[in-house]
């Protein structure tokens, strides 16, 4: 156990662990939207930008890829760092005017309007609200293990979709990917018997149809995916219920057990 | 010294370009056809481009005559020359009685032909001192024996049988030596990192991604002498206790991965790579890797990425390469320039090669002189020289008596320094006090005729097209900096887009994740500090 200081708060936290998860359950509020406990540190967006006063390398430097070090001591909140993030959230308004999001964390820094050329995009499939923080990226490609979706292009032209905007196959419909856009850029909608992803070249994806109520409740893929990965496994008649149904099932054979 | 006469073409990329190629080919049907004893070969190139094609002489017991701009209608009177025991003189740039090739014994090639103006006495070549392109331009690049003849891979059998990984690692931190990449980190503390780690498996890179504008030392140093390079990095290896090394080099140079390609085949051989080297312990092997176009691949996790088959974006550090790198292995990176000084440290010493150059500045440094200069070349010289004395000793000034404004050195990273200035001392310290960078050693001139905002735009124009896209700063950041230089280049601009302009380069040079982010706005920087009233020229009502 060491202790660390996080605007003069002191935190216990173990060496090694990252002082943007440190400050969060702490309770002390450090923008980011490339950042995620479950995937490795990015480090892209630039906004959880901290001082280090006291450590190995004093200055200006993101807190996702900070480790903690006994002593070490950090601010959240200087003029700088305010300056520097107001700046950044006005290049993101500008690179992603319709992302509300975005919006709400820039009013907080005063920031209403940017002074800089805004991007817009016809037909955007991104909504014109992707800051391409990489989450959806990371999360389908580490946590997944699908990576059906990748940057495609490099520099100011860079996007993400998936490879040569086609339908691709790899995609198990999860959605994981939108669950995680920190400005909620990405599109899917079930459609009868099929989840379109929307957002990424309509990539189209069967619903499993449930055996008993016949309502429509996970993507196949994912289902298919999913049921590999538990251990021990659910029996096969299960396999093909929805929740709500499978439930039912379960308690119903609990009582049959019971009643011999 | 051979006993037939000896004539060698200058076949590095750039005498290829000025048509050496075609005057090698002329040469060997002419031998041929003639029936003449002559040996015919291919050389890299001795560094004075505006001079080329080369043609090195090498008649028995007489002085090795390096003849300049030759064309394929001079072959056939240079073969006469030749077989009558003489040269053409009006072709003759310089002759070179002895050289020191560093490591191994002096070559004395002979006396005599002493109209010719000595090698020394050239103003281009004269304040040079050649270190790293100790046998560029003399020796075949693609003959393993040549590298032999100048003490080629005694260094190595002297690391390997006499010296301990530790006391190689302490010759090149008494030596001084800084990355040639730029940054100009200790090269031996480095190598420490590396060694400290516990790990089976360790990796050293050598970085060819050699990208900068105008910039082409590293080229030079890998099609001219390519062995030397392996050297560095089979020494290297063995202090650190790496056993694979890969050579990165850009795709954009087919030639240096043809001779690296062909010298690796040839070191192995000869049992220099593979196992038991010369008969000890020490095993190790080299792999080549091709780059795929991008600059920012030169940063070292952004390399690593490349080399593991993934898109060539850096990755925040800690943890450096030293501890996870390739393959999350503790993996050392150097620059081409840095492994061809470590052959001469262990052969010369460690303080014989620190009293070379400035105060912690020791060594030389090659610098690709090219722009609006005279003499342009690759000229190598002792760190610490005023440019000064390489725009106008060695480069000689402007061309057609223009006047030289300023320099901008180490590439799109690095800063416009006016001539005023130029008095500063090359070395890692004082570029970066007057607001530049040392780089990997691009110096590009620019004249009176040269638009300063011009300049800028050009430089911030390729980061922001090399940009990979990770950061904010440096993709977005970049893009409405062009944007701005092209809004004043085009008399729309005002004071307030100046204003956003340095503010903008401040919030990038802040926040970027990579150097390439935060060195890219130096040149506007650089350019805004020192040229101010050119782009006051440029503003909204100031166009007439």
């Amino acid at each position: 156990m060491i202790h660390i200081i996080i605007d003069e708060k002191s935190c216990a936290a173990q060496e090694g662990d990252i002082v943007l998860s440190i400050a969060r359950r702490e309770g002390i509020d450090i923008p980011a939207f490339c950042y995620d406990e479950s995937l490795a540190p990015y480090g892209a967006c630039r906004m959880c930008l901290v001082e280090v006063v006291k450590g190995a390398r004093p200055g200006i430097t993101t807190s996702c890829t900070l480790q903690a070090v006994d002593g070490l001591e950090v601010l959240t909140e200087t003029p700088e760092i305010t300056r520097l993030r107001k700046a950044l959230l006005e290049l993101y308004l500008a690179q992603a005017p319709r992302a509300e999001a975005l919006k709400a964390l820039a009013k907080r820094y005063g920031v209403t309007k940017t002074r800089f050329a805004r991007k817009v995009v016809k037909e955007d499939p991104l909504q014109n609200k992707c800051i391409l923080c990489g989450l959806c990226v990371r999360v389908c490609g580490e946590i997944m293990g699908a990576g059906a979706i990748n940057y495609i292009g490099r520099g100011q032209f860079t996007e993400i979709n998936t490879p040569f905007y086609e339908e691709n196959e790899a995609c198990l419909g999860c959605g994981a990917c939108a669950e995680v856009c920190p400005t909620q850029a990405i599109a899917l909608e079930d459609i009868a018997s099929t989840r379109v992803m929307k957002s990424w070249s309509e990539t189209k994806v069967p619903l499993k149809q449930c055996a008993a109520c016949g309502s429509f409740f996970a993507p196949v893929p994912f289902t298919a995916y999913a049921y590999e990965k538990l251990d021990p496994s659910i029996e096969e008649s299960l396999k093909d219920l929805c929740p709500a149904c499978r439930g039912r099932e379960m308690a119903r054979k609990v009582i049959r057990t019971f009643q011999g | 010294m051979p006993d037939t006469p000896r004539i060698a073409v200058g076949l590095a990329t750039c005498g290829i370009a000025a048509g050496g190629d075609r005057v090698y080919n002329t040469f060997e049907t002419s031998i041929r056809e003639r029936g003449a004893d002559i040996m015919l070969t291919k050389v890299g190139c001795i560094g004075y481009c505006r001079e080329e094609p080369f043609v090195n002489l090498q008649l028995p017991g007489k002085p090795l005559v390096i003849l300049h701009r030759v064309a394929e209608t001079d072959v056939d009177r240079i073969i006469n020359a030749v077989t009558n025991g003489d040269v053409p003189r009006d072709l003759a740039l310089c002759r070179i009685d002895e050289w020191d090739p560093i490591v191994g014994d002096p070559l004395r090639f002979g006396t005599g032909f002493e109209d010719i103006p000595a090698y020394q006495d050239i103003p281009y070549f004269a304040p040079q001192k050649k270190i790293v392109l100790r046998d560029a331009g003399l020796i075949n690049p693609e003959d393993i024996e040549e590298y032999f003849s100048v003490g080629g891979y005694t260094a190595l059998y002297k690391a390997l049988t006499a010296m301990s990984p530790e006391a190689v690692i302490d010759e090149v931190i008494t030596s001084g030596l800084r990355g040639r990449g730029g940054a100009g980190f200790p090269t031996g503390v480095k190598w420490n990192f590396t060694k400290k780690e516990k790990s089976l498996q360790k990796y050293i890179i050598c970085n060819a991604d050699e990208g900068d504008p105008g910039a082409y030392m590293n080229r030079n140093e890998m099609e001219s002498d390519p062995h030397m390079i392996l050297e560095g990095m089979l020494i290297g290896a063995y202090a650190i206790g790496a056993q694979e090394g890969i050579i990165y080099v850009r795709a954009e140079y087919p030639l240096a991965i043809e001779r690296l390609t062909n010298a690796v085949e040839e070191a192995r051989a000869h049992g220099l790579l593979g196992e038991n080297i010369f008969g000890t312990e020490f095993s190790f092997d080299l792999t080549m890797a091709e780059g795929a176009g991008a600059f920012v691949c030169g940063e070292e996790t952004a390399l690593i990425a490349s080399i593991e088959g993934k898109t060539g974006r850096p990755r925040p550090r800690p943890p450096f390469p030293a501890q996870k790198g390739l393959w999350g292995m503790p993996t050392n990176i150097n620059n081409v320039e840095t492994w061809t000084n470590i052959p001469v440290i262990i052969s010369r010493g460690g303080k014989w090669f620190s009293k070379i150059g400035g105060e912690k500045n020791s060594g030389t440094k090659v610098y690709s002189l090219v722009g609006e200069v005279q003499r342009v070349g690759l000229v190598e010289i002792p760190l610490g020289t005023p440019i000064n004395a390489l725009v106008y000793d060695i480069g000689n000034g402007g061309i057609d008596g223009r006047e030289i404004k300023a320099v901008q050195t180490g590439g799109p990273s690095g800063g416009c320094i006016p001539a005023t200035l130029f008095d500063t001392p090359m070395d890692y310290e004082h570029l970066t006090a007057v607001g530049s960078i040392m780089g990997s050693g691009g110096v590009v001139v620019m004249d009176e005729t040269t638009s300063m905002v011009d300049t800028a735009r050009f430089f911030i124009g390729f980061t922001n097209e090399e940009s990979c896209g990770k950061c904010v700063p440096c993709r977005e950041g970049l893009k409405h900096m062009l944007m701005l230089l092209d809004k004043v280049l085009t008399g729309k601009g005002t004071q307030a887009d100046l204003d956003l302009l340095e503010e903008l380069s401040s919030i990038i040079k802040k926040t970027s994740l990579c150097g390439l982010g935060q060195t890219a706005p130096t040149p506007v920087l650089t350019t805004l500090k020192y040229f101010k009233d050119e782009y006051d020229a440029f503003l909204k009502g100031a166009v007439t």
